[in-house]
């Protein structure tokens, strides 16, 4: 536990003192998350060897004061956090000096990684919310890096993140002044006994919150818009990350707190909403023009599978769907790291923001269009990619029992529709005939910083026998 | 019927009357100008229903600050439109008034389930500890003590605000000309705002007051000052107004850190953020302290910050 609230406390201080001293802000930040790496491998090793632990801040009893929880899924949510962040941190490092803001994009960005880590650690309902409320901000003021041009869909970002706290917001309200506490523990306890209008009411309104801030169909009109006007980094930290915070409240929410009838009509929406994500997320992402948004599209689709996972799991007492859930949240953003990443190294160097920059790019940048491919292929869930170990839990259990299988469908269509959009940029990328010249010469070093995500992501091939014990399967 | 039945229903109409006003208002100075007042008469709802900490938090932030920062976003407006006017097509108007419609429903509905009398669990047990927090007034125990966690967060998201209005630059503040009275009438009100500020910090100790009101003060006290040219520009790129603007933040991991050493026992867990008994009440003045300037500074500059003060 120490070294967990060491890997939370780290970028905080890495991003105080890289507002106060401007000229290493980028060092500074670099090495907390590099330590904070350290920390998280050696929370997840303690928690293997020795078990769930928690601690209350203040050392108050129980109710007065925040829990935090480490378990083996916080541990490794903590290590997937700090991996990525540190990746990114590394690609910008060697890229970040094209953009004008160099300077505020890493107490930013390290920020961003401590309210994330907050969010995994913590049990409380209230706390919650200010980590919410904390990473909707952050996230904004990041997309704000790329200039006035992106100043219309940061707002839209902000206002739309304020009115999901706030719906969020009220059902804690709800909830609290019904039961009078707000540690998910003891409310876990009182909640289910007494189901009443009231706490339908309340979870209704912080599940339409949460949805809102996560994208999560049908209130993700905002996102594409966001990640794809940001810089690439940010993009890659928003679309990785970011959403993720708000899936994780809301499947600790449904899967504690609800009833079982009531978790039972909600599963059948959030099955409903993926499918609905996977399709037309699917959908618009082959049908853009313009490659970050054909990225941020994707998104929004793969957190369908995330929904899917999220319903099944709350349907069936098999835990094979939670393990998907977790496992497509890893892959997905792993891949999503290196996809975005490639893309904005390719946009920077090729030009332009259309899908046809990428015309002969396996010629002109093959590293990065390599990592675009790879992380491609963990999207469409290819063996033996991390997209393909979570894929193939969620299929599973899905096979035996035929009532089930019109979600057998519903992913089928899904993978065809993102094997589509992967293979449209591939076939263009090897059409060498007349390839796009690069504008500036291609710089090595931050393309294979954006590989590594991705093979990071067929890694885990490697250690799924491991993945499957840690989180119960 | 008696007499404090009569207020509040007046109370209540009124704020009903103000709220529909502003929505409905022709002119956006007219309706930020009713905001304001709403702002005050909310804060006076607040003590009637008792909530004193509320109050103050609302009369200062709520009612002063947002008011001053919509009145300075309304001064950077384009000059083109002089007198900006509210627009809304009938059809967007519509889609507001269902959603509002549902979420009153909403609230109505609820207010008739949740208990009139909720059952405050944690009410005793805060009371109990109240004793070991260092100060004698539960709210500011439960903000700097119980929760603290949440009050060094909600610190953080103050200066996102900051960093993220840097972020977008907006076009030159039109200060009006060097005008006699306001400068005689903010050279009075600066030093009276300011001993305000640090009674309603000293008073957080013991009764309703703390950090954010006392930041707020100093603001408002702050912002007069810059209006009036009396207080020289406060740029990003000075050493000193960053590590103000920080100092909140700084204040409460400094403190967090130095118990935690203090308490270290080891094999057990770190003590985060549990202040030693002997020394809680210090520490909490400490961080209240840092705080109080960090939210001044920090709203002084969302509200007058020119953009060439913000940028580095």
């Amino acid at each position: 536990m120490n070294y967990a609230l060491a890997a939370v406390l780290l970028p905080l201080l890495a991003a105080l003192l890289a507002l106060g001293w401007r000229r290493y802000a980028a060092w500074v930040s670099w090495g907390g998350t590099i330590l904070s790496l350290l920390c998280a491998i050696v929370a997840l090793q303690q928690v293997l060897s020795d078990g769930p632990q928690q601690m209350l801040l203040g050392n108050w009893p129980t109710g007065l004061a925040i829990r935090w929880q480490l378990s083996e899924l916080t541990a490794l949510l903590l290590l997937l956090t700090t991996v990525i962040h540190s990746l990114v941190a590394s690609y910008s490092l060697t890229s970040l000096r094209r953009l004008q803001v160099a300077a505020d994009f890493w107490p930013l960005s390290s920020l961003l990684q401590m309210s994330l880590s907050a969010l995994w650690l913590s049990t409380d309902l209230f706390n919650w919310y200010v980590t919410l409320e904390l990473l909707g901000l952050v996230a904004v003021a990041m997309v704000t890096l790329s200039g006035n041009k992106s100043v219309a869909a940061a707002l839209r970002y902000l206002l739309l993140s304020l009115a999901g706290s706030l719906c969020y917001l009220l059902g804690v309200a709800l909830l609290y002044g019904q039961f009078g506490v707000l540690d998910v523990a003891e409310l876990a306890t009182r909640m289910p006994a007494s189901e009443s209008h009231m706490t339908t009411f309340a979870l209704v309104l912080m599940t339409a919150g949460l949805m809102l801030k996560g994208a999560l169909w049908p209130l993700h009109l905002w996102l594409p818009a966001a990640h794809a006007v940001a810089p690439a980094p940010v993009s890659a930290l928003l679309s990785a990350l970011v959403v993720k915070g708000p899936l994780f409240i809301l499947w600790m929410l449904w899967s504690q707190l609800a009833t079982v009838e009531l978790s039972h009509a909600a599963a059948g929406f959030f099955l409903f909403a993926g499918s609905m994500a996977l399709l037309t997320g699917g959908w618009s992402a082959l049908r853009t023009p313009y490659a970050k948004v054909m990225v941020a599209y994707s998104t929004v689709a793969q957190l369908g599978y995330a929904l899917l996972a999220i319903g099944l799991a709350l349907r069936s007492a098999d835990p094979a769907f939670q393990l998907a859930l977790w496992l497509f949240i890893i892959a997905h953003a792993l891949a999503k790291t290196s996809a975005f990443l490639a893309v904005g190294e390719m946009q920077h160097s090729l030009g332009g923001k259309r899908v046809q920059m990428l015309k002969g790019a396996s010629q002109t940048m093959p590293v990065a269009m390599f990592a675009l491919a790879v992380a491609g292929g963990s999207l469409i869930g290819l063996p033996p990619s991390g997209g393909f170990l979570a894929k193939w839990q969620l299929l599973l259990p899905l096979w035996p029992e035929w009532q089930l299988w019109l979600w057998l469908l519903v992913i089928f269509l899904g993978t065809l529709l993102s094997a589509a959009y992967v293979f449209r940029l591939v076939v263009l990328a090897f059409d060498r005939a007349d390839p796009v010249k690069p504008d500036f010469a291609p710089q090595l070093l931050p393309q294979w910083l954006a590989l590594v995500p991705a093979l990071l992501v067929w890694g885990l091939a490697f250690g799924s026998h491991s993945f499957v014990h840690w989180l119960g399967g | 019927m008696s007499g404090d039945f009569w207020f509040d229903t007046i109370l209540g109409l009124v704020l009903l009357t103000l709220a529909l006003a502003t929505v409905r208002a022709q002119q956006l100075a007219a309706a930020v100008m009713i905001f304001v007042v709403f702002g005050l008469i909310l804060a006076v709802a607040w003590a009637r229903l008792g909530a004193a900490d509320l109050a103050l938090a609302e009369a200062a932030i709520g009612a002063g600050l947002t008011g001053a920062l919509l009145f300075s976003a309304l001064a950077r407006q384009a000059k083109a439109e002089s007198a900006p006017v509210s627009k809304s097509s009938s059809r967007s108007s519509w889609l507001v008034l269902l959603l509002s419609l549902m979420l009153t429903g909403i609230l109505c509905f609820s207010l008739w389930w949740v208990p009139l009398q909720p059952e405050h669990h944690l009410m005793p047990l805060a009371l109990e500890h109240l004793a070991n927090s260092g100060t004698e007034h539960p709210v500011t125990a439960v903000l700097l003590n119980f929760r603290a966690w949440d009050t060094l967060l909600e610190l953080i998201v103050l200066l996102l605000a900051l960093m993220g209005a840097r972020l977008v630059s907006s076009p030159m503040l039109q200060t009006p000309q060097r005008w006699p009275l306001a400068s005689q009438w903010s050279k009075r009100l600066a030093p009276l705002l300011i001993l305000v500020a640090f009674f309603v910090l000293w008073r957080g100790a013991t009764a309703p007051g703390g950090a954010f009101q006392a930041g707020a003060l100093l603001a408002a006290a702050a912002v007069v000052l810059r209006l009036n040219h009396q207080l020289p520009p406060l740029h990003w790129r000075y050493g000193w107004v960053r590590l103000i603007v920080l100092s909140g933040v700084l204040a409460f991991v400094v403190a967090g850190i130095a118990s935690a050493l203090l308490q270290y026992q080891p094999a057990l867990l770190i003590h985060w953020l549990e202040w030693p008994l002997w020394l809680a009440k210090p520490l909490i003045l400490f961080i209240e302290l840092c705080a109080t300037l960090a939210i001044g500074l920090t709203l002084t500059l969302l509200v007058v910050g020119e953009p060439e003060e913000l940028s580095s």
